[in-house]
């Protein structure tokens, strides 16, 4: 493959981040711990669509390559997980009187609730949603490049959500809101916010958001009760390099790691890619290390720089 | 000691919580007890069982010496865990890519060192990180170890994992040879469905000595540790670093320190289970164990030594009763029925009971230091040095001199 392909590749990963590590830090900032059920919300959002995808089927028409019954089953997908986070913060985390470790440790629990759940109902095995599969674009082959139309909407899909949140966050009263609480909860409390509305808010755009990357992932590879936990970690990275709390920090962090994520196999070819680099040189790393990079880099921005790409200076 | 001198007054001391574990215990002891008499319980099947709650036990006394006295919220157990299992398993066998056929102490030596240096590896970057941060960042360079682990075919064999490891006690005097010198009986309590005992079982036992023999060191090792003035820096930094760092402490270098120890008793746990299992894959490394031994530690209480233990155990159950539960009663998978109970734990355990079941009560301070009026019923902080902050040894946290 060429660079233009890995690089596209790279787009249609990182969409799928970006809209994980959306919901990640606004649940990081809000309500003020690391969530490590983010994940697994995912994982809950593909499973929701996929049961709806398999009960209404195609319904007629088709929009790049996706019948309309898949949008529906997204729409449900996104509902599904925002409605369990709801429930779950409502149930689980409101009541807790413990701090933020004491959340963060909670979460682990409700991860693998989710995830058990999941793995009871449907298996351990690996599904496919029941969408034809499809061929790379004719007119990109040459460029080197290979996705399908299934890919476009991915990239299409996320880029709606993600300009649909900007949107909300900049222009409507609820968007003002959170950028305050976000901001100082204490300062928007006592300004007559309603947090607790807020924070509920929170979680059903953060979860949505998540379910709807999790369809896309769903999409992207396949479905197993894992897929969202062994996502986590890079949507944590994600993250961790934009800054914990900015929602457009996690969006740059999120593209950023989706990149470096489906780049990997140039690392061993460097040599070949870039000028004044010597053809045989490169950095001999396989793209099973293509996660453990994003750790590393991850680490690395919390040791320089804890605020990350688009925070502020550090404290 | 004193519970063997006066137990009637040992048992009067006992809190509620305590009575209630001390009972359930004694009540599981013999529902064990009849199950192993009648054979529907393998004697060697449950010697395994033992020496794996001693594994958890050891797992979550290195936990806890991180997390429940120094505030480390160290997601990387697995890694130390199956470091010191590889680096045992590589040096002694068979199949080992690199070395093999080493005596099994050699193993012990080398997986120890591999961990003391992955610990201060995984340490110089983390430690200074703020509590949060520090727990993604640990299970995120566990990950990375584990990728290394599977993917590194030349050193670790890669997923197929090493086989033919040899006994801990291979090579040793008398002990290497003591089960198949150790004579077959044959038990016959209730007539019918005798209980054989041969060479399996002699070499269960003395596993399981082995694992009581490391965690009984442990144990008393960090229980030493932790009343000494060293120990109550660790306290300090866990309640307050601030403070810690006010008092004059170096606080990363005693951070580092009880990082260390905590990764060499868990890199001491995998070598066990090299031996007593026979087989390491990269499975092992799977971050669910991490896990398996945060809920031991939470759920028996954070700092607590004795609450580790009775967290190792009920891990055990937990793990071997699903799979129990799946051949006789109810028909789900064991592994996600596992994850539940383990998530359900977590949950219920932060809900109602966030200091954990047992917490630490008088384990922390030196038993002439506290007064003779008995356990407060309901203790707020676990310590009760507040209380006697003039006694002579009871003085805080703070008191008294430390190695610095």
């Amino acid at each position: 493959m060429t660079v233009l392909g890995y690089l596209a590749n790279g787009l249609v990963f990182s969409s799928i981040i970006v809209l994980g590590s959306i919901g990640l830090s606004l649940v990081y900032s809000i309500a003020d711990f690391a969530n490590f059920a983010h994940g697994d919300t995912m994982t809950i959002g593909a499973y929701s669509a996929l049961v709806t995808f398999g009960a209404v089927g195609g319904l007629g028409g088709a929009v790049l390559g996706l019948p309309y019954g898949f949008f529906l089953a997204l729409v449900v997908g996104i509902a599904v997980a925002a409605v369990v986070a709801v429930g779950t913060e409502k149930l689980i985390y409101e009541p807790l009187d413990i701090d933020s470790i004491g959340l963060l440790i909670t979460s682990i629990g409700i991860a693998f609730i989710y995830r058990a759940v999941i793995q009871i109902r449907f298996g351990a095995d690996f599904t496919r949603f029941d969408v034809e599969p499809l061929r790379p674009i004719e007119w990109l082959v040459p460029y080197g490049i290979r996705v399908t139309l299934h890919d476009v909407a991915i990239v299409a899909s996320a880029a709606v959500l993600v300009i649909g949140l900007h949107v909300l966050l900049q222009y409507t009263d609820l968007g003002r809101k959170m950028r305050a609480m976000a901001d100082n909860p204490d300062l928007a409390r006592v300004s007559g916010i309603r947090t607790k509305r807020i924070k509920l808010w929170t979680w059903v755009i953060g979860a949505g958001l998540a379910g709807a990357g999790g369809v896309f992932l769903g999409l992207f590879n396949q479905l197993s009760p894992r897929m969202g936990f062994n996502l986590l970690l890079v949507i944590f990275a994600a993250v961790i390099l934009g800054g914990i709390g900015s929602v457009y920090g996690a969006m740059a962090g999120g593209f950023l790691i989706g990149m470096i994520n489906q780049l990997t196999p140039l690392l061993s070819r460097l040599g070949e890619v870039l000028p004044l680099v010597p053809d045989g040189f490169g950095i001999p790393i396989g793209i099973e290390y293509a996660n453990a990079i994003a750790f590393v880099i991850m680490v690395a921005v919390l040791l320089v720089r804890p605020n990350g790409i688009a925070g502020e200076a550090a404290t | 000691m004193s519970a063997l001198g006066d137990p009637r007054g040992a048992l009067a001391d006992l809190t509620r919580p305590e009575a209630w574990v001390l009972g359930v215990s004694v009540a599981f002891l013999l529902l064990l007890f009849v199950a192993l008499l009648s054979g529907a319980l393998g004697a060697t099947y449950f010697l395994f069982l033992v020496g794996l709650a001693g594994m958890y036990a050891l797992l979550s006394f290195g936990l806890n010496s991180q997390w429940g006295f120094t505030g480390l919220i160290n997601f990387s157990v697995a890694a130390f865990f199956g470091v010191g299992a590889y680096g045992a398993a590589l040096m002694t066998a068979d199949s080992s890519p690199i070395a093999g056929g080493f005596n099994p102490i050699v193993g012990l030596i080398v997986g120890l060192s591999v961990a003391f240096v992955l610990a201060v590896l995984i340490g110089i970057p983390t430690l200074r990180l703020r509590a949060d941060y520090l727990a993604i960042a640990s299970l995120g360079l566990a990950e990375v170890v584990r990728l290394v682990v599977l993917n590194e075919r030349w050193l670790t064999n890669g997923s197929a994992g090493l086989r033919g490891i040899p006994s801990f006690f291979a090579g040793w005097p008398v002990l290497s040879t003591f089960p198949q010198t150790m004579p077959g009986l044959r038990l016959e309590v209730i007539p019918g469905s005798p209980v054989f005992l041969e060479e399996p079982f002699w070499r269960a036992s003395l596993n399981v000595l082995l694992v009581l023999a490391f965690a009984g060191a442990t144990y008393l090792t960090l229980r030493r540790a932790h009343r000494s003035p060293w120990g109550r820096v660790l306290r300090t930094i866990r309640s307050d670093e601030d403070l810690a760092r006010a008092l004059g402490k170096n606080t990363y270098s005693f951070k580092m320190q009880s990082f260390v120890l905590g990764s060499l008793i868990m890199a001491l746990a995998g070598v066990f289970y090299t031996h007593l299992n026979l087989y390491v894959g990269p499975g092992d490394l799977d971050p669910i164990t991490t896990f398996y031994v945060w809920v031991a530690v939470i759920l028996g209480g954070s700092g607590s030594n004795r609450g580790a233990l009775f967290g190792g155990i009920v891990i055990v159950t937990i793990r071997e009763g699903t799979r129990f539960l799946n051949d006789f009663a109810v028909p789900i998978d064991p592994a996600p029925l596992r994850l539940l109970l383990i998530g359900v734990l977590i949950v219920v355990v932060m809900r109602y009971r966030p200091q954990g079941i047992l917490p630490p009560q008088r384990e922390l301070i030196w038993p002439s230091a506290v007064d003779d009026s008995g356990t407060p019923d309901r203790p707020t902080s676990g310590v009760r040095e507040q209380k006697h902050s003039d006694d002579r040894d009871g003085n805080g946290p703070n008191g008294g001199d430390d190695d610095e």
